[in-house]
């Protein structure tokens, strides 16, 4: 049984509803990410996971209890915010030992604990420093170390690296991954960054307007997407709705005849990345071809990009960058069979 | 660059600084050299004559006694507002034109009200009569009770202000993070937002203290003849006595007592919050 379970969760302030008969279930020892762009809902539905707010209908399983009016300090779930939310007005030590104070353990325990965490994130010596004395890398590991300290049975992280700058941002996502692995803690991480995301996560939910369009590894989301939603985001650009003929066997709008190596029931429609499509000489005899004219030829260093205008539609083709095709030529384009995901 | 900006500055900075040396320290300090030379020539003697004078004394231990009376009953009242309008109001900023209101009146008039309210007819000494809970009415007015009353009026908006200036740049994530890491409301409160509201709670509480210290009209109207404070008693050495020399002691012995009672709210507060 799943360690945590969301079941048809409404939410939302007043009338704006964010999370409509929402579901969601991560196993125990998972890394899940919730990924989104601002306003799908995952920052929401990771605050009320640790208690902040309180869903307006559905019910929220942890380890087999109901959770749902659990008040948040008797939840035991860690918190890491996008803003470290650090005390000010307490020294690192302090910050870190809150947790373990508000447990009521004794001094010589919370001292060794602190100490032994603060040393797991590379932070011994900075007990007595305040908050507004450190770099942001630096609170982002007390905020760590904060949260890690308590032993919590779920660690929630709202979008944590977002205040970073690009390099510390991989370092930091490779220290939280690693972490992960070595205290087997179970955590849910909001993110609208792909990479950042795809990198530390077991799996990834995909959110769209308060729904997951797909939960899945995160190969199995780059490699098929379920919905068309979700290959735009993990860099489809180019759909054809094509209809089937046979097994395997599909026929577009202007007729043309695609194979492909997947096969799926009734009319659906066919995507593909730009780099999956070569381009060749009007005419040529290739597989999967589809006549179009150049619309605007884009140099990006390594590759070009062409927009080419065909009768099911524009498509974006990412070609070499000796291989050139003057704007207005007549082309041919050949989309690779085992390349072509199909979606309903 | 650095040169010319600095001039810019200190143009910027001069008319400022040339109205409070003209008309603030170079009135204070020949106050402060007048209470020294007597008698054209240096000499304590002024201050001892003073300390050693009962009425004196009791009238600066009043004044320290009511002023510190009213800091603390407007901390007291002013905290639990502020905090409510800061963190739970939906109506903010209706509700703090509410809490600065009574500063839109003057306290002349302020004082009035009260005499209305609990003078010898006052609905307060009504009451008191009619629920039975005295057999005559009481005597609430011209004394140290009405002239707390009427500080506490004063200065309450000030006391507000400060809190609720501080109260906003508290986060919210602060206090989840304190119940997320087990802290209850009322763990949170005395943990987080305490400590990080203490500051306000001393600038109000200088602004209060000095306020009451030096407020003439107030105790001037509510206050009996048998309660004078400094402030009252300075009117009466420079304008009924004529002695200006007695009169500017007293007023350096209560610029001395304010600025010493409010460095003390000031390191009590570093105490507790070292970082404000």
């Amino acid at each position: 049984m799943a360690l945590l379970e969301l079941k048809n969760i409404t939410a939302g302030y007043d009338q704006n509803i964010i999370l409509k008969d929402f579901d969601l279930s991560v196993e125990k020892g998972e890394f899940v990410s919730l990924l989104g762009s601002s306003g799908c809902g995952k920052t929401t539905c990771l605050r009320m996971i640790a208690g902040f707010s309180e869903p307006m209908a559905g019910q929220i399983i942890f380890d087999g209890k109901d959770y749902t009016k659990v008040p948040l300090h008797k939840r035991n779930f860690g918190f890491v915010f996008q803003s470290y939310a650090l005390f000010p007005h307490l020294t690192v030590f302090d910050n870190v030992a809150f947790g373990l104070k508000m447990r009521k353990m004794d001094k010589e325990t919370i001292r060794h604990e602190v100490l032994h965490m603060l040393k797991v994130v590379d932070l011994e010596g900075f007990e007595s420093r305040y908050p507004r004395e450190m770099s942001g890398g630096q609170r982002q590991r007390v905020a760590l170390a904060r949260a890690l300290v308590i032993k919590p049975d779920l660690l929630m992280f709202d979008e944590p690296l977002s205040n970073l700058d690009a390099k510390l941002r991989v370092k930091m996502r490779v220290e939280i991954r690693r972490l992960q692995q070595e205290l087997g803690f179970t955590a849910i991480y909001v993110t609208h960054d792909q990479e950042e995301c795809f990198a530390i996560s077991d799996k990834v939910a995909i959110m769209n307007k308060g729904v997951i369009e797909q939960m899945d590894t995160p190969s199995e989301i780059y490699n098929r997407p379920k919905t068309e939603f979700i290959a735009r985001f993990v860099g489809f650009e180019n759909f054809i709705d094509l209809e089937r003929t046979g097994g395997c066997e599909f026929k577009a709008n202007n007729g043309a005849r695609i194979v492909t190596a997947a096969d799926h029931e009734g009319s659906c429609k066919g995507c593909i990345r730009p780099g999956d499509v070569t381009v060749h000489a009007a005419g040529a005899q290739v597989p999967n071809a589809i006549q179009g004219r150049v619309l605007v030829s884009t140099f990006l260093g390594q590759r070009n990009q062409l927009n080419v205008q065909t009768d099911v539609g524009e498509f974006v083709v990412s070609t070499d960058q000796n291989q050139v095709f003057p704007v207005g030529e007549t082309v041919t384009l050949s989309l690779a069979a085992n390349k072509i995901i199909l979606i309903d | 660059m650095s040169r010319t900006k600095n001039a810019v500055w200190l143009l910027l900075i001069l008319p400022g600084t040339l109205f409070v040396i003209l008309f603030m320290l170079v009135p204070l300090f020949s106050l402060c050299l007048t209470s020294f030379f007597p008698d054209q020539s240096f000499s304590l003697s002024s201050y001892f004559r003073l300390f050693g004078d009962a009425y004196f004394q009791q009238t600066f231990m009043r004044s320290i006694r009511l002023s510190l009376l009213s800091t603390l009953v407007c901390a007291l009242l002013g905290y639990p507002t502020a905090y409510y309008i800061s963190k739970f109001s939906r109506h903010k900023g209706m509700m703090m034109a509410f809490a600065v209101f009574p500063m839109f009146t003057s306290p002349v008039v302020r004082s009035f009200s009260w005499m209305v309210i609990l003078g010898k007819r006052g609905i307060v000494n009504n009451f008191l009569v009619w629920s039975g809970l005295f057999a005559k009415p009481q005597d609430l007015l011209y004394n140290e009770f009405s002239m707390t009353v009427g500080f506490v009026q004063l200065f309450l908006p000030q006391m507000i202000l400060s809190l609720i200036g501080v109260m906003d740049n508290i986060p919210d994530d602060l206090t989840l993070a304190a119940g997320n890491l087990g802290a209850t409301k009322l763990g949170s409160f005395f943990h987080v937002v305490f400590p990080l509201s203490i500051s306000g709670l001393v600038t109000g509480s200088v602004l209060v203290f000095t306020g009451c210290m030096t407020a003439y009209t107030t105790p001037q109207l509510l206050g009996g003849t048998d309660t004078r404070v400094l402030s009252t008693m300075v009117y009466q050495y420079a304008m009924s006595l004529r002695d200006w020399t007695q009169a500017s002691v007293v007023a350096v012995v209560m610029i001395v007592a304010t600025m010493v009672i409010s460095s003390v709210f000031n390191s009590v507060s570093r105490k507790i919050n070292p970082m404000a």
